[in-house]
């Protein structure tokens, strides 16, 4: 039950007395993490409940929304709290408390821009909303969300204009802005119930690092205090985990390719302190309250998608922020692991966030919230949709947005029309997303995905199930993206000789046409159609994911992007098809599925192979008795059109009279020729191994190309580029390193990069055969991980 | 002794004067007052809906609601006012449909549905001949009678509504209705004499002088520097659809120099919503304020 007469922090009295939650403004509110800002929302929202009100909490996890709702169910008892999230709703789970009824909604920031987008739907409660808290506002500036974030922000205020929102964070570099975007007051603290202090480690080589740990480690444990530390991947967070447990610290790992109930069983065991050190990856940074002492930062840099940069600020004091348990322990630890020679880490302590940037910088993400405000009818002019922008975040921090060229484009792709009826002003006309522009926002894609789907199979005259899994898997909208390792290339040429392909056997430059991706996205496309493939084969996650070098729980986030990519796929290959392209808005039922494209989306989603898919065709079946009928021997429409309804009811669960129209549908069925190709005869993709002659390595090679060499004293070398900085001394031709390759015994990367920047001859002939390109006919995975993306 | 504030008591909530009450449609005629109706109560007391689209109604407004009789349509081509058994019908053509409104109709669905109702009344533009500016007027006040006889609610607040062409017939009817049990009184068909505003002054003035401190309502007249005459001369609502009407055309009442281009329909929610702000007096948050 929530205390009435609560007592607040010092913190949060300062936001009583200046009675900033009363102002009848928008708030932004930036205190240390752990300081009580969520539980500060919660009492700015039982107060406006108390008046009748309703309010909205946006938590940017399924997992913290989860956890969030059944705290708050138990909380406000008698005031319903519902909780909204791709978990829920469509196909999946019914909503626990629906939107009509819930009094407290709790949502995703995907799930609010869902809302805005057909907000008609949503009118029976948008106007009651008096509080939008949005936790964790700094997420505006993440690449791919913060834009539909911000477009749900703006939406959400323009249809409620009573509406405040509440915008929380412990790190933003530019809290005056966003309150000026908001319209709004703002609030700074340094408050914390424990305060944190910063120490750095200076290692001198990376091969100590480990051991450097595990001595902090064993130290803070020592003293009765639990760890966490944040690393930079996944396999470093199980490798290290491991190595600690060997030196006998009881370590567990924690990232997000582990499932929810791993994941739920690790923080547990942590909490109880069961376990007293946790090796995670960034998925611990937000929200969740873990009994911590010391926070190490073990990498100062991570991945953002193309390269290995030093972490922001705002990321460090995120990870920082979690040390010091309200009392229990004296002081939070915040340690950091740093290389001697460089003395970059030394400004985090110091704590200037970056700048929060809006994401519609990205035009990208502009001309999805075009399309958005275009079909939600909140925006259908040029004049109403300059209007919208230039309220937006990105105007406010000058930005210059391509609003006219964006529609423009959007007009020429056909994803936006003009209404010839409705005119606006003199030459400017009203403007509608046309059949192709809704499939965007029906699947919440971006229109780049439905451009580039459209032109790979408008361009295609026949495709496999691969061809086109690896044409959606090339979308940025499908997640996550799978890495590809260097180790694994041989693995995957194997596997991709055995598949059948139209798309790859025509020359490197056709299909390079019709895909989207270069490099190592494009292997990753590769590994994704495989992985998915090889699920509808077998069924078992745990099996595919272990050969695959990745995790299951990975697998199902790329069924449920798969699931919407293939949904659009089917609606974009009839609408593609059709004849009366004259009438392009006569309008495509939504459910519509291209029986080829369907069966492929059947067999992904419930993991069955094909023919047991086509069962689903049937009305009535769905994979759980296609799976049943299959191990009853009845494999395929065909098989089921010859079998015995009488025979079909003893299997359990369904009357001989169904069983009798099941039968009768296989037999008008097994003659639909769901593939059309199927008199043809799609080759085995064409791939080359690596036929690399020369003595080095072309793996470390290229990678020694990409890294920066600055000569730090006569014979020394700080290398820096790659996964962490090293160092390389000596001399022509003998060279050390730090690096563990180096301790291998192999020619590593940064030697070989201080031996280019030396001027090398003998690397000269290799960087050339590097450089010069891939073979024409064959798909050369080797190159592909050479080739920029 | 301090003055007894000036109130009404309606089923759904207490209406303080002076009131100013927005009018508002149901229906898909207008999409604007769809979109504001669900913040009507952050903004005002009470919502005026006439008749006609009273029966378009699928949710009522969680604010005490208005219901005129619709008799405003006698203004309309093609209709007209007869006599049935001594009381006021009204023959009004919609397109193709020909609609009979009787007391009867008009009272039954305001039993049904409102707090506070208005007889069925029939407005006497400025240039109507005396005779039948005579009938109607005759019909107004049998209807309202009738009304007050026949009301069987207890709790619907029934106010009488006054027709009239001069100061005197609006004195002598106010005289008239006044001897009746009604909860208030309100004058109509001032809407085309607006513009002579010492008349319409004159005429409340008539009208205040018979109803003792009974409630007075004007139809229509809804300008914030109007009502505040009004209010003055003894007024205590008034209402009007002017804030929906200015905000669908870009155009806000406190500047009038104002006038946003290709409103989109979010830019017209706000404009309304500052709008009714700037004629109920409320005070909006800046940030609630866009222009
Ligand atoms: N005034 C208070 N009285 C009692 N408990 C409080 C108060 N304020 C915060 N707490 C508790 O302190 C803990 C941290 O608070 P909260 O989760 O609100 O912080 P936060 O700033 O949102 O943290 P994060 O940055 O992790 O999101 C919670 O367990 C919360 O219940
Ligand atoms: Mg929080």
């Amino acid at each position: 039950m929530i205390d009435l007469s609560p007592q607040f922090n010092p913190a949060q009295q300062l936001v009583m007395d200046h009675a900033l939650l009363d102002s009848g403004f928008s708030c932004v509110l930036q205190m240390p993490t752990g300081s009580g800002k969520t539980w500060m929302a919660r009492e700015a929202i039982r107060r406006s409940v108390q008046c009748g009100f309703r309010a909205v909490y946006l938590s940017p996890l399924r997992a913290l929304a989860d956890e969030l709702s059944s705290r708050w169910a138990d909380e406000f008892r008698g005031t319903p709290v519902g909780v909204f999230t791709g978990d829920y709703g469509g196909t999946r789970k019914s909503h626990p408390v629906s939107y009509q009824d819930a009094q407290v909604l709790i949502m995703t920031p995907e799930r609010l821009d869902a809302c805005t987008r057909c907000w008609r739907g949503h009118w029976s409660w948008i106007p009651e909303v008096d509080w939008l808290v949005v936790d964790e506002i700094h997420l505006l500036g993440n690449r791919g969300r913060g834009a539909r974030l911000e477009g749900a922000i703006s939406r959400f205020r323009r249809l409620n204009p009573f509406c405040r929102v509440l915008a929380l964070s412990a790190t933003l570099g530019n809290r005056e802005e966003l309150a000026d975007w908001l319209e709004g007051i703002e609030f700074q603290s340094d408050w914390r119930p424990v305060s944190l202090k910063w120490r750095i480690v200076h290692f001198r080589k990376a091969a100590e690092k480990p051991g450097l740990l595990a001595q902090e480690l064993a130290r803070t444990r020592d003293a009765g205090g639990q760890s966490l530390v944040f690393v930079q991947s996944r396999r470093r967070s199980e490798q290290l985990a491991a190595f600690l447990r060997e030196q006998g610290l009881d370590a567990l790992h924690h990232h997000a390719g582990l499932d929810h109930s791993r994941r739920r069983v690790v923080e547990n065991a942590f909490r109880e302190s069961s376990t007293r050190i946790l090796v995670a990856t960034g998925t611990l940074e937000m929200g969740l309250n873990l009994p911590v002492r010391q926070v190490v930062l073990y990498d100062t840099q991570g991945f953002d998608g193309t390269d290995f940069v030093p972490l922001a600020v705002n990321t460090v004091w995120q990870r920082a922020g979690r040390a010091g348990r309200p009392g229990l322990d004296p002081v939070g630890e915040a340690l950091l692991i740093a290389p001697s020679w460089n003395s970059s880490a030394e400004h985090y302590p110091r704590g200037r966030f970056e700048r929060i940037r809006s994401g519609l910088r990205d035009p990208q993400s502009l001309a999805e919230q075009i399309l958005a405000e275009v079909h939600s009818g909140m925006a259908r002019s040029s004049t109403q949709l300059h209007r919208v922008f230039d309220g937006s975040l990105a105007k406010l921090q000058g930005d210059r947005l391509p609003i006219d060229e964006c529609i423009g484009e959007m007009l020429r792709a056909g994803m936006l029309a003009e209404d010839e009826q409705e005119q606006v002003n003199e030459g400017e006309e009203r403007l509608r997303a046309t059949p192709l522009g809704r499939i965007a926002i029906r699947h919440l894609l971006r229109p780049a995905t439905i451009l580039d789907l459209r032109r790979f199979l408008c361009s295609v005259t026949y495709f496999t199930h691969f061809d086109l899994l690896v044409a959606a898997a090339c979308a940025d909208d499908c997640e996550p993206v799978l890495s590809v390792d260097f180790e694994e290339l041989d693995s995957l040429v194997e596997r991709l000789k055995t598949i059948d392909s139209f798309l790859f056997e025509g020359p490197r430059e056709t299909w390079h046409r019709r895909l989207p991706r270069h490099g190592k996205r494009l292997l990753s496309a590769l590994k994704t159609a495989v992985v998915l493939l090889d699920w509808s084969r077998t069924g078992d996650l745990e099996s595919v994911a272990n050969e695959h070098c990745c995790y299951p729980f990975e697998i199902l986030r790329l069924i449920e992007s798969m699931d919407r990519l293939l949904m659009a796929a089917a609606t974009i290959h009839k609408l593609s098809h059709r004849t009366d392209t004259a009438a392009p808005d006569c309008s495509v039922e939504p459910d519509y599925q291209d029986p080829g494209i369907g069966v492929l989306r059947q067999m992904i989603i419930n993991g069955v192979n094909e023919p047991a898919a086509k069962l689903t065709l049937i009305d009535g079946i769905g994979a759980k008795w296609a799976r049943k009928l299959v191990a009853a021997g009845i494999t395929d429409l065909s098989s089921l059109a010859v079998s015995h309804p009488s025979w079909i009811s003893t299997l359990g669960g369904v009357s001989e009279k169904r069983a009798t129209t099941w039968v009768e549908s296989a037999k008008s069925l097994a003659t639909l020729n769901v593939r059309p190709y199927e008199h043809l005869l799609p080759s085995p993709i064409p791939v080359v191994p690596a036929d690399f002659e020369s003595g080095t390595d072309p793996y470390r090679l290229r990678r020694a190309l990409e890294l920066n060499v600055q000569a730090v004293e006569s014979g020394v070398w700080a290398v820096s580029g790659g996964l962490e900085p090293h160092r390389v001394q000596g001399m022509r031709p003998d060279f050390t390193c730090d690096c563990q390759d180096h301790a291998k015994g192999n020619v590593c990367k940064h030697v070989l990069a201080v031996r280019l920047q030396c001027g090398d001859d003998s690397l000269q002939l290799p960087v050339q055969r590097l450089e010069k390109g891939a073979s024409d006919e064959h798909l050369d995975l080797f190159y592909l991980w050479f080739e920029r993306n | 002794m301090p003055e007894k504030p000036r109130q009404l008591e309606t089923a759904h909530g207490i209406i303080r004067f002076p009131a100013y009450i927005p009018v508002t449609t149901f229906g898909s005629k207008y999409p604007l007052d769809a979109l504001i109706q669900p913040y009507l109560p952050r903004l005002s007391q009470a919502v005026m809906v006439s008749h006609h689209y009273a029966k378009l109604m699928k949710q009522r407004p969680r604010l005490p609601l208005l219901i005129d009789s619709g008799g405003f349509a006698t203004l309309f081509d093609g209709s007209e006012v007869f006599e049935h058994r001594g009381l006021g019908h009204l023959r009004v053509c919609l397109g193709n449909e020909v609609e009979v409104l009787t007391p009867l109709d008009v009272l039954e669905f305001q039993e049904e549905h409102a707090d506070v109702a208005f007889t069925l009344d029939f407005p006497i533009p400025p240039k109507l001949p005396i005779a039948e500016a005579k009938r109607r007027q005759a019909l107004t006040i049998a209807n309202a009678v009738w009304a007050i006889q026949n009301r069987r609610r207890r709790d619907l607040r029934l106010f009488a509504c006054i027709q009239a062409w001069s100061v005197e017939s609006a004195s002598l009817c106010a005289a008239e209705l006044a001897r009746h049990p009604f909860d208030g009184f309100a004058i109509g068909g001032l809407v085309p004499r607006a513009r002579d505003v010492d008349l319409v002054l004159a005429i409340v003035a008539a009208v205040r002088e018979k109803i003792d401190d009974r409630p007075l309502h004007v139809f229509g007249l809804g300008k914030p520097e109007t009502t505040a005459r009004l209010f003055n001369a003894g007024v205590d609502s008034v209402d009007s659809s002017s804030y929906v009407k200015l905000a669908a055309d870009g155009c806000l009442w406190e500047n009038t120099n104002f006038r946003l281009q290709d409103p989109s329909p979010a830019d017209r929610l706000r404009l309304a919503i500052q709008n009714l702000a700037t004629a109920t007096r409320t005070a909006l948050p800046l940030a609630t304020q866009a222009f």
